[in-house]
């Protein structure tokens, strides 16, 4: 039904419902302009992301998105639970690379708490993030190509990605749901036969890699729908506090693996991808170039490797080793202590970023002293990357909305934390 | 923070596509010629349920106590309640004298919807009592009956042994 056979009292008041402190509602005699809702449930918005569209025929000239729907309240359950309780919720931040996230956070604590974890575990969380990147690029690279309508690419990208998820399984105990790293350590140590699907998994990728290539690069459909969609500056870029593939994508060469490094990451070779655009076809080179650095150092990574321990020689700190539980009183009481006081951190603060898959993921811990975090603060880059969600599709298409949601390639449950 | 100092990649934009490549010809080809070659590849789906999964020894399955002589192992320490981020599991200790330990769960429950398998119990638990089984099907009809108590939760040594070696080995 049109409004305009609606009575004038009836339509204010439709108006109004419409409007809220973001978006204003005008009325316009040509009738050609409305305010879209588009979502929470709507697919193309990769999990529950509501927009508030207002649009002029087809364009748009104005976009709120609306966060929240997967909000669970995560930086508060951190301050109910002891630091290592919170593992296994880091999990569900960003789930295309939960290891990532265990990483980034036992990373934040142990810096707290001044441990540093030898080597071979240095490695192997290497290997963790740089899986999970290749991971959660490769759901982003095909959602993306969904979304422009290359169904084929989805399933080819979620065939690569599959191997390496039973990869985790072997590795982790989970596809997942990881939770692997442990505070100074690991849940348990890498594995031969990890290494030997890791190997396997990175003789076959490239080439199936390639195939995904093949069938969009030169692929006018492909490009007409990506390229000068969703542009963003440099400037814009910077100032809205963007992170990861898509600043790279605007040809700043930020990377937290270069720019202020973690774990190993100075021993090993690997290029920051930029490509100077900023538009969506920039970033999804971004993201497909950076699959293949994350297979150059997962190489590197498998070859250097070290062998020896993987947990910190701290006996009050880090949980001790089983068969000492088992034959052992000092270790048995450390474990009681550990478990069920929790470890002792100095008071203080510390902030520790790690350069995940979408861009800058940070962990702000303040300490009081006790076993639970005083506070942990969350900074994700998804939240960063949808403020600019408004920016990048002010004057296009409707349609192109879509795409840009793709090419930022947000996690909802990371956004919303 | 640098701008760009950086070798140009390749990248494929409009203005590199030739006027044969823009006339979609070529593509529909090429795409045709690579879908079809993924009917000669070997099948990557499983068939599933027809087909079952064995995990791996690492993989945490559901929680279970492992029994050993025709009694549990676990002494009632609380531990794992203590450190179950998900606040599953309850136990409730009792006193004997007639078993080797002094102490014993007289209820052991754990509420399999709150559980979300992170092998957190099995990584605290003293006595290697409880640990993380291969079952991974879990179905229930109602609530109650997703709180598994002693009866359900018990396994024997034989049943585990192949997740009680790989802890040996691996913890
Ligand atoms: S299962 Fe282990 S940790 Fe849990 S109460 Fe029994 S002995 Fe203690
Ligand atoms: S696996 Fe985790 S959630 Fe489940 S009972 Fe054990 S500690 Fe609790």
């Amino acid at each position: 039904m049109s409004t305009r056979t609606l009575e004038e009292p009836v339509r204010s008041r439709i108006l109004s419902a419409l409007e809220d402190q973001d978006t204003t509602v005008t009325l316009d005699p040509l009738e050609n302009k409305m305010v879209l809702n588009m979502g929470p449930q709507h697919p193309a918005t990769h999990g529950v992301l509501r927009l508030l569209v207002r649009l002029d025929g087809e364009t748009v000239t104005g976009c709120v998105p609306e966060l929240g729907y997967l909000h669970r309240g995560y930086e508060k359950i951190a301050e109910n639970s002891t630091y290592h309780e919170f593992i296994p919720h880091t999990d569900r931040l960003d789930y295309l690379s939960p290891l990532a996230n265990n990483v980034g956070y036992v990373l934040a604590v142990e810096k707290l708490l001044g441990l540093e974890v030898p080597e071979r575990a240095q490695y192997i969380r290497v290997l963790c993030c740089e899986m999970a990147r290749i991971a959660s690029h490769l759901v982003a690279a095909g959602t993306m190509a969904m979304d422009v309508g290359a169904l084929t690419v989805l399933l080819w990208t979620f065939r690569e990605r599959e191997k390496l998820m039973d990869i985790y399984d072997v590795l982790t105990g989970a596809r997942f749901t990881t939770s692997y790293t442990r505070i100074g350590g690991l849940a348990q140590d890498w594995t031969p036969p990890a290494t030997e699907m890791l190997k396997t998994f990175l003789g076959e990728f490239e080439r199936d890699l390639a195939e995904v290539e093949q069938l969009l690069y030169a692929n006018r459909i492909f490009v007409d729908r990506c390229e000068n969609v969703g542009l963003i500056s440099p400037q814009e870029a910077v100032s809205l506090g963007m992170t990861g593939p898509i600043l790279r994508g605007c040809g700043i060469a930020r990377d937290l693996r270069k720019d202020k490094p973690y774990l190993v990451y100075p021993d090993l070779d690997f290029d920051v991808i930029t490509y100077p655009e900023g538009d969506a076809l920039a970033r999804f080179y971004v993201r497909m170039e950076e699959t293949k650095q994350s297979a150059r150092i997962l190489r590197q990574a498998l070859d250097k490797m070290p062998a020896g321990p993987i947990h910190a020689n701290e006996t009050k700190r880090v949980l001790p080793r089983k068969e000492r539980i088992y034959t052992r009183m000092e270790e048995l009481i450390h474990d009681f202590m550990l478990i069920n006081l929790g470890v002792d951190p100095p008071v203080g603060e510390v902030y520790q970023a790690i350069e995940s898959s979408k861009g800058e993921l940070g962990f702000f811990l303040v300490s009081d002293g006790t076993a639970n975090p005083w506070r942990l603060k969350i900074r994700t880059p998804s939240t960063a990357n949808l403020g600019a969600l408004p920016v990048m599709v002010k004057g296009g298409m409707i349609s192109d909305i879509v795409v840009v949601i793709g090419s930022i390639d947000p996690v909802m449950g990371e956004a919303d934390k | 923070m640098t701008t760009n100092g950086q070798q140009k990649r390749p990248q494929i934009r409009k203005k590199d596509l030739s006027l044969w490549q823009l006339s979609y010809i070529p593509e529909i080809i090429k795409g045709m010629f690579l879908t079809f070659k993924q009917i000669l590849r070997p099948k990557f789906t499983r068939q599933y349920p027809e087909e079952h999964w064995t995990p791996p020894s690492s993989y945490r399955g559901r929680p279970v106590l492992v029994e050993e002589d025709g009694v549990e192992r676990c002494v009632a320490c609380g531990l794992c309640a203590r450190v179950c981020p998900a606040l599953a599991i309850e136990v409730q200790a009792s006193e004997t004298e007639e078993l080797a330990k002094e102490r014993y769960p007289e209820r052991f429950e754990i509420n399999m919807l709150r559980c979300i398998f992170c092998g957190f119990c099995e990584e605290a638990c003293p006595e290697e009592a409880i640990v993380m089984s291969n079952e991974y099907e879990l179905v229930f009809s109602n609530q109650e009956d997703a709180i598994f108590g002693k009866e359900k939760l018990l396994m024997t040594t034989e049943q585990l042994k192949e997740r009680l070696e790989f802890l040996k080995e691996s913890r």
